[in-house]
């Protein structure tokens, strides 16, 4: 058992490093540290209800491109907003958008839950696409903002109140332990008496709200936003396959698999520039880690029991001296 | 001719037609939606007997359908041949791999991992993200037709006028989908794929190796799947990223329909294929794939069993 100070020096650690960066590293780097982020952060939200309740969302980037629209809209003409302020417009236009997709689909089995997320995203990049107010395919325009400390800060901020949220909310309280007891047995948690349905909806809002606030920062520091760009179906499959390989249902998780991701992303775009050669990586990631790594990379360092140790050990000990294999 | 009735950025509403004219259109976009939806059934039945036998949501029903048509593709393109050709090609190919992948599939849903629904669900979903990234890094963005002898031809019975393609396609279509129906109601492995999608440990315990079974029913689908896809590439055109469109086609079904249910299917997609007809006539065909999604979406938030028959 490690002692309760032990367990806040990465924390602290890692706080101390975000807030000095802008110091060490160029604008270039900033921004790579500013996407890097915000990736962590979207993996978050979308583990909160895909890891801790066990519910798929093909469909994140629907919340993303909200937000993302919602601040477009709201800072361009004619109502030329404060950024600040368009934020909880958007968090108040995802979390309607939530209630009415989650209500009735979280009730059933996560199959059609994950098939009305993903047709909710295809349907609003499809709307974004034929509109006139969203500017059609050829997106919107913000009015520029050209400091990468404001931005670097704005989405340090996010990142860290999202871990901050999940921390408390899913590891440290009663409401975590009914996510996660819905997620392992969601008959056995109702008869305890739990809200499933409830507990359901709200995880499914927070983790929406959460990926539009990314998407309205995100959309003020790229300052042009399109349908492919925040609705797109690739930015789900991103954050999906951040988790799965980070880790599901764990806090360091999303925090590895989304900046791990991201950067890895980024030097394959230096390298090679823009390729469709990255979408193949992506899948070949997902069926890799379903198949050899169900429990990510953080899996490997997590102690499943006392007794077999973890994954490395036995993956060693197997080496070794042909050990007992399998999970109890 | 190949009609690109893809998500095209304008909106190309048709002329409006004069008064007389307004029944054949009407007529003439009856008839094409449901050929079309007679193309749509064949690889959704296969779709939903998978999710009935392997319990699992194929995301990757739009990739074998596009490889498919990269078949067909290839073998017109590069072997001079008709493109009809690629029908049994495909079959056997696609069938086999399938049949390869099939046992996968099976272990990871049935394995220990905390969520195997979940899991085997982003399996498929990995797939079909692969699927899309190979062939768009090794065929490129390009959209290619598929031409065959029945191309250009089209067949008058009165009023209405249609592609030749799309009547030979629904024929196959409707030889496909019936001799699958006669498989299933007919033989005794239809039986014991029928026995094992309602209840799968009865049917084990009756001695179906639901393993096997799986592998071969897996197979079977995609085999089915990919000579859709041969006549999708022949109506329409081929390019990776209208993969997205018929798992769409297959999700729409499956909700209309009920998960699992294969009678609905039937229904569900000679629906689908209506709808989006007269979507595409009527308003325009960039609006279908909305008009789509916007169905699906109420759909599940209406009757989230399916309309037609209540789902598992």
């Amino acid at each position: 058992m490690k002692s309760r100070w032990a367990g806040l020096i990465i924390p602290v650690a890692i706080v101390v490093v975000l807030a000095l960066m802008p110091t060490f590293v160029n604008n270039y780097w900033l921004r790579i540290a500013t996407g890097a982020l915000m990736w962590a952060g979207l993996a978050c939200s979308w583990n909160m209800l895909g890891g801790y309740a066990g519910y798929i969302n093909f469909g994140q980037s629907a919340f993303f491109g909200l937000g993302a629209y919602t601040t477009a809209l709201l800072m361009g003409d004619p109502i030329n907003l404060p950024f600040f302020v368009t934020i909880p417009a958007g968090i108040a236009v995802t979390a309607i958008c939530a209630v009415v997709v989650g209500g009735p689909t979280l009730r059933l089995r996560g199959a059609y839950f994950a098939i009305a997320t993903w047709a909710f995203a295809e349907a609003l990049t499809q709307f974004a696409n034929v509109m006139n107010f969203t500017g059609g395919i050829g997106g919107l325009n913000l009015p520029p903002f050209l400091n990468e400390r404001f931005f670097y800060y704005t989405m340090v901020g996010a990142a860290v109140l999202t871990y901050l949220i999940t921390w408390a909310l899913f590891e440290h309280s009663r409401f975590g332990l009914k996510v996660k007891a819905l997620r392992d047995h969601e008959a056995a948690a109702e008869a305890m008496g739990i809200n499933t349905s409830l507990v359901k909806l709200q995880t499914f809002v927070l983790s929406a709200v959460t990926a539009s606030v990314f998407g309205a920062i995100f959309a003020y520091w790229v300052t042009f936003i399109n349908p492919k760009s925040v609705f797109g179906g690739d930015i789900t499959d991103q954050m999906v396959v951040m988790v799965l390989l980070g880790g599901l249902g764990s806090l360091r998780g999303p925090a590895i698999g989304g900046v791990g991701l991201f950067v890895i992303n980024r030097l394959i775009w230096m390298h090679w520039g823009d390729t469709a050669f990255y979408i193949a990586i992506l899948g070949a990631a997902i069926v890799l880690v379903v198949l050899f790594l169900p429990d990510g990379i953080a899996g490997l360092f997590t102690r499943r029991s006392t007794k077999s140790g973890t994954v490395l050990d036995k993956a060693v000990g197997k080496l070794v001296g042909g050990g007992e294999g399998g999970r109890g | 001719m190949p009609e690109s009735g893809f998500a095209s950025i304008l909106s190309n509403k048709q002329s409006e037609p004069k008064n007389g004219e307004q029944l054949d259109l009407f007529l003439q976009t009856l008839i094409n939606g449901l050929l079309i939806g007679g193309v749509i059934a064949t690889f959704t039945i296969g779709f939903q007997l998978t999710f009935g036998v392997l319990h699992v949501i194929d995301f990757a029903v739009g990739g074998w359908v596009v490889l498919g048509g990269y078949l067909a593709y290839y073998i017109s393109a590069l072997l001079k041949l008709d493109g009809f050709l690629a029908i049994p090609v495909a079959f056997l190919l696609f069938g086999a791999i399938g049949y390869l992948i099939g046992p996968i599939l099976y272990n990871v849903r049935n394995s220990r991992t905390a969520r195997p629904e979940l899991m085997a669900l982003a399996l498929t979903f990995g797939l079909f993200t692969l699927l899309r990234g190979g062939m768009l890094t090794a065929w490129g963005f390009n959209t290619h037709s598929v031409p065959t002898a029945l191309s250009g031809e089209s067949l008058t019975i009165g009023p209405v006028t249609v592609p030749m393609i799309r009547v030979a396609a629904a024929v196959f279509a409707i030889v496909i989908a019936g001799g699958l129906f006669l498989f299933l109601y007919r033989t005794r492995y239809g039986l014991a794929i029928r026995a094992t999608a309602e209840n799968r440990q009865n049917a084990a315990l009756m001695g179906v190796n639901i393993r096997r079974l799986s592998a071969n029913v897996y197979g079977l689908y995609a085999g089915i799947t990919a000579m859709a896809g041969v006549l999708m590439a022949a109506i329409f055109s081929v390019n990776p990223e209208v993969g997205l469109r018929y798992t769409l086609f297959a999700f729409f079904v499956a909700v209309l329909a009920g998960l699992g249910s294969v009678g609905g299917a039937l229904v569900a997609a000679l629906m689908l294929g209506t709808i989006e007809a007269f979507v595409s006539t009527y308003v325009g065909s960039s609006y279908s794939l909305l008009a789509i999604f916007a169905t699906l979406f109420l759909v599940l938030l209406v009757s989230p069993r399916g309309i037609l028959k209540r789902g598992l």
